[in-house]
């Protein structure tokens, strides 16, 4: 069954180049494999198993991708829709099986399956943009996580050649040299940090966002970036088992407050939208690696699955702004709020929501987060001044693209009712956060 | 032991030559006999296990004669010139080479494991991994960041094999598939950017900034 569920994404070639067809099938495929996975929970085939974390980003990223599958049917025209639900359905395959790996080489093949079948999403139809963007993305994607995959050799090597599958992993780590590990976690942090956008690896990233089609952006930021945000959980959760969490939290917690002051000056000043965006996400995810290294595995992933709706959201929106106005720059843009309520409303909203303003979710996170590195102050005062520097960033175009000066635009051939969907569950988990779903999740990745 | 220690120095001249020559035909000729030697290496290793001999195998088909075979293939069609295009001249390349390779070999030391069954390899292995990097960065044409790459990999393939008797078979089979993958993806964007731009040098891509 889990192998069905594994394969259940590439079904979608059999809609070839029809786009209704395709549209129904990436629509319908993730839909039932959100459906069909919580009834597999806890079986194992194979190098495959799915646990509770893995089952919880599984669903997380078949329904986003439901959603922009949708939401693409009004953007793609009939000749171009192939491309896009081709090689969505290649990369949802590939996050299947690094969802559903319980193996530390298995999750590799998969994260770097990820990459090849993204990078065709940012290609999409080409272009000497696209094009630099791609090769900027497939080189550095790839180098990086050719590093990743001498740290799972040495992990491997550590193991005596013993195993790679996690739980065994886990039990065996305990007697392993424990400077080797260390070596270890470095070069998975900086292979995996690659792909997850940290400073200074992330020049890949707001290229290839800002190049690609919208709701080919829109997976990149709410569903790719998990996928190797999910590697380096599954590493520190080793670390952790390995008792050497202290060493591990203090790279990653170094990493992830560089990252979110790295975004906070890249953010400020930033004139295309896209991009704004693109830094947003590097700024994020830089917040959830330092949940992560604050010991707090639980906000870590709530901080993905905040980032991830408001982040889709986000980008399904300025997908139909440029393709309304055909503007890139802020500046270019304006008075969405009042002349497009049905796209402005929820597009500001998801501005105010990624710049953790209450009542979303990001706030709430990062209130936790701030919470707990009050016991070291420094590092709590940086935390806020970074925070501080990416809302001043999104402050200046969200006013000016909500209710500055610009013409009035018509909607037209777009469904933006994915958006105020995104935005009900974004403000219901700002409401009324699940934390305790999410601590039990902890559970399983720190002792299973 | 002695054959598989002369193989494996073959194996970081190969690394060494290609970052000298001047013809992108040579430096592919020279990555697929790396290949070649990688492949004799895991066969001198195996001992009689059925693991190293076919992991071997699927190195010297997909990547001694496959990828090279490709990359030829690409050379022709493209029309473009067959000289690598770099950054640094070849004189202060091959000195930044040769200081990697005594980087190498004086860091090889901490990459060594206990149980290493061929300690040896390690500080080659990373000497592969450098090079790599170093045509990488300092190489314009898109194919020959691609045969960068190509190198770098052959440098993890190596570590495994000298650090813990290669990466159990299912995942080396992926791993390979997945670098077989993306150099195919990279040569057909290599020809896209050709058709594009009219050339194959990303000095010259830089429309993206900021």
């Amino acid at each position: 069954m889990l192998y069905g569920l594994l394969l259940l994404p590439l079904l979608v070639f059999l809609g070839r180049r029809d786009k209704g067809a395709l549209v129904r099938l990436s629509v319908l495929l993730p839909i039932l494999s959100a459906l069909l996975a919580p009834l597999l929970l806890g079986q194992m085939a194979g190098p495959f198993r799915l646990d509770g974390v893995g089952l919880f980003y599984l669903m997380l990223t078949d329904l986003l991708f439901a959603l922009i599958a949708l939401f693409a049917r009004g953007y793609f025209s009939e000749e171009e829709a192939w491309r896009f639900y081709w090689a969505g359905g290649l990369f949802l395959g590939a996050a299947h099986g690094a969802y559903l790996a319980h193996n530390l080489g298995v999750l590799w093949i998969f994260v770097e399956g990820s990459t090849l079948a993204s990078a065709l999403l940012v290609y999409h139809k080409g272009g000497a943009r696209a094009l630099e963007a791609t090769w900027k993305y497939l080189m550095l994607g790839s180098v990086g996580i050719a590093l990743g995959l001498i740290g799972v050799i040495l992990v491997y090597a550590l193991l005596s050649g013993a195993t790679l599958d996690w739980r065994e992993a886990r039990a065996l780590v305990g007697s392993a040299n424990p400077e080797g590990l260390k070596l270890a976690f470095a070069l998975l942090l900086v292979g995996f940090g690659t792909k997850v956008g940290l400073f200074p690896l992330q020049a890949w990233l707001p290229d290839a966002h800002a190049e690609a089609p919208g709701p080919a952006s829109a997976l990149l930021s709410g569903t790719l970036l998990n996928v190797a945000f999910y590697a380096l959980l599954r590493y520190t959760a080793l670390m952790q088992a390995a008792g050497l969490f202290p060493f591990a939290s203090g790279l990653l917690l170094a990493f992830g407050l560089l990252s979110l002051l790295a975004a906070g000056f890249f953010l400020y000043g930033q004139k295309e939208y896209k991009r704004l965006l693109a830094y947003s996400s590097m700024e994020h995810m830089g917040l959830a690696v330092f949940a992560l290294g604050l010991g707090l595995p639980w906000l870590a992933l709530f901080h993905t699955l905040a980032h991830s709706l408001a982040k889709t959201l986000a980008f399904l929106g300025a997908s139909g702004i440029l393709a309304l106005s055909h503007a890139k720059e802020v500046g270019r843009v304006g008075g969405l709020f009042r002349s497009l309520p049905a796209l402005g409303v929820p597009f500001v909203l998801a501005l105010a929501a990624l710049g953790g303003l209450p009542p979303f979710p990001l706030f709430f996170a990062e209130f936790k987060a701030v919470e707990a590195a009050m016991r070291y102050p420094l590092l709590a005062a940086w935390y806020l001044v970074g925070l501080g520097l990416a809302f001043a960033g999104l402050l200046g175009p969200m006013t000016q693209m909500g209710f500055g000066p610009g013409r009035p635009w018509k909607a037209q051939g777009l469904d933006l009712w994915a958006l105020w969907l995104l935005l009900a569950v974004l403000f219901l988990l700002g409401v009324r956060p699940p934390v305790e779903v999410f601590q039990a999740l902890e559970v399983v990745l720190w002792t299973r | 032991m002695e054959v598989v220690n002369t193989l494996v120095l073959a194996v970081l001249a190969t690394g060494f030559l290609m970052v000298s020559r001047r013809s992108l035909d040579a430096v592919i000729r020279l990555y697929a006999l790396q290949n070649v030697l990688l492949a004799l290496v895991s066969f001198g290793l195996a001992k009689g296990e059925l693991h190293f001999v076919l992991a071997g195998l699927a190195l010297f088909v997909l990547k001694g004669v496959a990828i090279p075979w490709y990359l030829f293939w690409l050379l022709d069609r493209l029309e473009v010139s067959h000289e690598v295009e770099g950054y640094l001249s070849v004189s202060f390349s091959l000195l930044l080479a040769g200081l990697l390779i005594a980087l190498a070999f004086r860091v090889g030391a901490v990459f060594v494991l206990p149980e290493a069954p061929l300690p040896q390899g390690v500080p080659v292995a990373l000497s592969l991994v450098l090079l790599g990097m170093l045509s990488m960065v300092s190489r314009k044409k898109a194919i020959s960041q691609v045969l960068g790459f190509l190198a770098l990999e052959n440098g993890v393939f190596l570590l495994a094999l000298s650090e813990s008797h290669g990466l159990p078979l299912f995942v080396e089979l992926g791993v390979a598939l997945d670098a077989f993958a993306a150099v195919f993806l990279a040569g057909v964007l290599i020809f896209r950017i050709k058709g594009e731009m009219g050339h194959v040098d990303t000095a010259r891509m830089r429309a993206l900034r900021g």
